[in-house]
């Protein structure tokens, strides 16, 4: 049966004093698609081998359904781990590989057989048992490292990477996949990613870390929409950063070089403000001769344009001299501006994310 | 043990490797546990197996003890390695110039006593002189071999050996590590100039041997003499007259100015716990039948005047003391001295 | 944002756009030149082989070129003297257990060495490397000396122990060689599906660097069956190993069986290599 997993203030300092997880504090829930999703080097991978056990904590304690497994050696653990580049077993079979689990758990023999049988199957692998890994596509071998680690029936699957090496097609399809097993089987699924789109696209929630740090745990719509600090919102898509100083009890930004930003109603903080716009919640018009209303309105020179198929992503140039990303999706009627047209951006003052430094 | 080997099992393993000291391996003769052992070294080869078949058995029940023979060489470094109150050997046989090494490391003791080794009587002087430390139980004539199909005519002087007519078939020895070429080396001296030490005529008359074959073995010289590949050579009598009643086209050349002794010398060493049964195995091997037995199977003279060989051994070997008079002996311990030097020099003679 | 595509490498470059094109004959000549001079290597390699082959079946107790018949006599010989036969027994018999100790303690401490974050980890390497350094009669010499201070006398137990220690660089050489490209990920994928440390070593370690300490095993096995300097010291009267008894043998008898012992040799040394090769399999599946 799945597990819930609670994570209390866990830190990794390595010898000479690499602070590699610093505090990091989570729960992640029975069942759960949960992702770690952060830059090379954010204490991803060493928060889940920490899970996973081979790597002690120097601080803070994990618990799996409320007990306290932070001393409890790997191999007494009971969680599947599918690794970056498999680490299947080179000298064995695919059904070798896949009963290895039971092998050590002592089920007898033809319980193995049935169960290797099943879990082949479940990942579309039948007929390759007695093929080596070494014989293996790829994807094959993705497989057989998925089959090795839920045979066993763990309390928690963790992932590290484990679609990294996939060329882009057979990735989606294998994301598609991994999260309707998930499902099937109700995993708690806990998957380190470096790829905010595979993260976006497969998880319940996400924790984005950076520097061995949490900056935010969500869900995926709220890390997007409403990224709570600057590294967020930069690390997720793309989107457009301004600073600026807020006056007391005022409703907008000064971000500077003439620009004026409106701020949301509910907007929170004084002084020095960093707020967030995506480009896709910016319209973009033909220049109005009008003046625009200050706030929710700038006016700009196009510098670059960039054709994506189901949209287009401008770079703009606005008067006072700031560069914005706009995207507009492709309606297929409307002609493309070209470098050089002059052009009118709008947004609304709801779209502004205020962000914490 | 070839057997135990199949089924060696961890556990096997372990135990045989902490019994293999106590002798696994069974000794070809029954021996009590509790008998005392005589350490003693000897030569492989044919010495080697009648002694191992005939002569240690029977000396074994009848002193009742264990004869533990190391035939396997260097026996000086191994002596000179053990303590002296406990030396690895009670007997040491070894060729003479070892023994005078031995000798003055005080490895080994000087002299044998005749009160306690009573067949020390019946040696022929050159056994017991003062050129020998301990008793020579045997010696070999070191002169000439040659080829007797070749018509290199009747050769009866050592000087035959630098006639320019044997050039490319001519055998000697690498003296820094053979007694014969060391011996032979003593010889160039007397030869050509005042006497055994005069070394700088004996350099000179080595430089003039070239172009010489020269081995460090005397097996492998013996085999080059029946090859044909040396045709006259500088070797022991035992050397040519081990292959009799082959038919070999070879033969031993005695020369005019005298023959040089070989001695196989026996000493004891001052730590022997054992310097009884050391004693009795010392006299047992001057025992005219053992002197015999030995002599006619590997061709050595016996030092004892008593023994009476075969007569076809005795028309070939030292027997008489007219014929021991023949015997030049070489003065190891003046040599020994002057081995570090002696040996620079050769090596540069025969480098070059 | 970014597909793997992009991170994918470039395919290499076509090799033919490398490669210098000579005219085809100089390109011939070279082909030859390189055949002639692995002929000529495979030559020098064998020959030594080939005289001793030689001399063990010609009849005449000689070395004699050319070689007047081919005749058994000293392979007979051989065989029928309990000297060599004993010797030969007992040099196997030091082979073996010098294998089995050195593969334990070569392959342990070559773990250790690669896996035990020791302090002094390439002092300690150097250490274990030594023996190769100093001259094999040294080490002889000095455990003969060592043994009779410790008054234990010259038993067989010393005699492996010394081949031990000359042979153990060998196992611990090619053991780190294997472990240095060990993915370590494997042994944590062993332990993650329920496999103890031990369990792991046995089911997955061990077999993945089998084709190394194996290698050492066989050099350890050859270089104890060959080894003289170590053993001159070391061997007891009566119990001689095969090498040592030769070397005595020569001093007394050149003789073709010197030939037939170390064709023998040769043979027996190719049985238990192939022997090995075949039970515990020196064939590498492991892409290391």
């Amino acid at each position: 049966m799945s597990a819930s997993i609670e994570i209390a203030g866990v830190s990794k300092v390595y010898d000479g004093g690499v602070r590699a997880v610093d505090a990091v504090a989570m729960d992640i829930r029975q069942g759960e698609f949960f992702s770690l999703l952060g830059p090379s080097g954010c204490g991803k991978t060493t928060t889940l081998r920490m899970i996973a056990g081979f790597e002690t904590p120097s601080a803070g304690a994990i618990r799996v359904d409320g007990a306290d497994i932070t001393h409890v050696p790997a191999h007494k653990r009971d969680m599947g781990m599918v690794f970056q580049n498999y680490a299947l077993f080179p000298h064995r079979t695919v059904a070798e590989n896949v009963a290895f689990g039971l092998r050590m758990r002592g089920l007898d023999k033809a319980t193995i057989a049935t169960k290797v049988k099943a879990a082949l199957a479940m990942v579309e692998l039948s007929g390759l048992e007695d093929r080596r890994p070494a014989q293996l596509s790829g994807g094959q071998q993705q497989r057989v490292a998925l089959a090795r680690a839920i045979v066993i029936a763990p309390r928690v699957l963790l992932c590290d990477e484990p679609l990294g090496a996939l060329d882009k097609k057979l990735r989606q399809q294998m994301q598609f996949e991994l999260k309707q097993l998930q499902k099937k089987l109700g995993l708690t699924l806990v998957f380190v990613t470096h790829d905010q789109e595979e993260a976006l696209a497969m998880s319940d929630r996400i924790a984005v870390m950076n520097g061995g740090r949490v900056e935010q745990v969500g869900t995926p719509t709220e890390i997007y929409n409403q990224p709570t600090t600057r590294f967020v919102a930069d690390f997720i898509g793309d989107t457009n950063i301004f600073r600026g100083e807020r006056a007391a009890a005022g409703q907008s930004l000064d971000v500077g070089k003439g620009l004026i930003l409106a701020l949301p109603t509910e907007a929170q903080g004084t002084g020095v403000l960093s707020v967030a716009l995506r480009p896709e919640k910016i319209r973009l018009i033909p220049r109005a001769d009008a003046a625009t209303p200050a706030g929710t309105s700038a006016h700009g020179i196009v510098e670059n344009t960039n054709f994506l198929g189901g949209a287009v992503l401008y770079r703009i140039t606005l008067e006072g001299g700031h560069r914005v990303l706009v995207q507009q999706p492709n309606a297929g009627t409307s002609r493309l501006f070209v470098p050089g047209n002059g052009v009118t951006l709008q947004w609304t003052p709801a779209d502004l994310v205020v962000l914490k430094d | 043990m070839m057997k135990a080997l199949g089924s060696l099992s961890r556990r096997r393993f372990l135990t045989a490797s902490a019994s293999l000291g106590i002798g696994t391996i069974a000794a070809p003769y029954v021996a009590r546990a509790d008998d005392p052992t005589l350490r003693i070294t000897g030569w492989g080869g044919k010495w080697g197996e009648i002694m191992k078949a005939e002569i240690g058995p029977a000396f074994e029940s009848e002193f009742k003890c264990k004869l533990q023979t190391d035939s396997a060489f260097p026996y000086l470094p191994k002596l000179q390695a053990s303590s002296r109150s406990a030396p690895i050997y009670d007997v040491l046989h070894t060729n003479s110039n070892e023994q005078w090494a031995a000798a003055e490391m005080g490895l080994v003791e000087p002299k044998i006593d005749p009160k306690l080794v009573p067949n020390l009587a019946d040696v022929y002087p050159y056994a017991i002189s003062d050129k020998i430390v301990g008793v020579s139980i045997f010696t070999s004539a070191i002169g000439l071999g040659m080829r007797t199909d070749k018509g290199y005519g009747n050769v009866t002087s050592w000087k035959e050996l630098w006639d320019a007519k044997y050039n490319g078939v001519r055998g000697g020895y690498v003296i820094p590590v053979n007694s014969l070429g060391q011996a032979f080396l003593m010889m160039c001296g007397t030869l050509f100039g005042k006497g055994q030490t005069d070394l700088d005529a004996a350099y000179t008359a080595l430089e003039k041997l070239k172009p010489i074959k020269i081995v460090d073995f005397t097996g492998a010289m013996e085999k080059m003499l029946l090859s044909g590949e040396v045709g006259l050579c500088v070797i022991h009598d035992s050397g040519i007259y081990r292959y009799d009643g082959q038919n070999q086209p070879t033969d031993f050349v005695s020369p005019s100015e005298g023959v040089l002794s070989l001695e196989q010398v026996l000493t004891i060493t001052p730590g022997s716990k054992m310097k009884e049964l050391a004693n009795a195995y010392v006299n047992y091997m001057l025992r005219p039948e053992v002197q015999k037995r030995l002599a006619e199977t590997v061709w050595y003279s016996p030092a004892n005047k008593k023994v009476k060989l075969d007569a076809k051994y005795d028309a070939k070997l030292l027997t008489t003391p007219e014929k021991v008079s023949k015997l030049i002996q070489v003065d190891w311990k003046w040599y020994n001295e002057r081995k570090d030097e002696i040996d620079q020099r050769v090596n540069r003679i025969f480098r070059a | 944002m970014q597909t793997s595509a992009s991170h994918s490498p470039s395919l290499p470059a076509a090799p033919q756009a490398a490669s210098v094109r000579m005219p085809g004959p100089i390109r011939h000549y070279g082909r030859y030149l390189y055949l002639a001079i692995n002929i000529a290597i495979i030559i020098f390699l064998l020959a030594p082989i080939a005289i001793v082959v030689v001399f063990a079946l010609n009849p005449t107790p000689f070395i004699q070129f050319p070689p007047v018949g081919v005749s058994l006599r000293w392979f007979e010989k051989f065989f029928a003297s309990r000297d060599f036969m004993h010797a030969l027994g007992f040099s196997l018999e030091v082979a073996v257990l010098t294998t089995l100790s050195a593969t334990v303690l070569g392959a342990s401490a070559a773990l250790a060495l690669a896996r035990g974050n020791l302090p002094g980890t390439r002092l300690i390497v150097a250490t274990m490397l030594s023996p190769l350094m100093l001259p094999a009669i040294l080490t002889g010499l000095a455990l003969f000396q060592t043994y009779v201070l410790l008054d234990v006398g010259r038993p067989t137990w010393g005699l492996v122990a010394g081949h031990t220690l000359v042979t153990l660089p060998y196992v611990v050489r090619t053991t780190l060689a294997v472990l240095h490209n060990f993915d370590t990920r494997l042994e944590e994928a062993a332990q993650n599906l329920g496999a103890s440390p031990v369990r792991t070593f046995f089911e997955v370690t061990l077999p993945l660097i089998k084709p190394g300490v194996l290698a050492g095993a066989i050099f350890a096995f050859i270089v104890s069956f060959d080894q003289f300097p170590v053993s001159l010291f070391l061997v007891s009267p009566g119990n001689e190993t095969l090498p040592v008894t030769l070397f005595n043998y020569l001093k007394f008898d050149l003789d073709g069986t010197i030939g037939a012992a170390s064709v023998v040799s040769i043979v027996l040394a190719f049985v238990v290599v192939i022997g090995l090769d075949r039970t515990v399999g020196l064939r590498s599946y492991v892409k290391l």
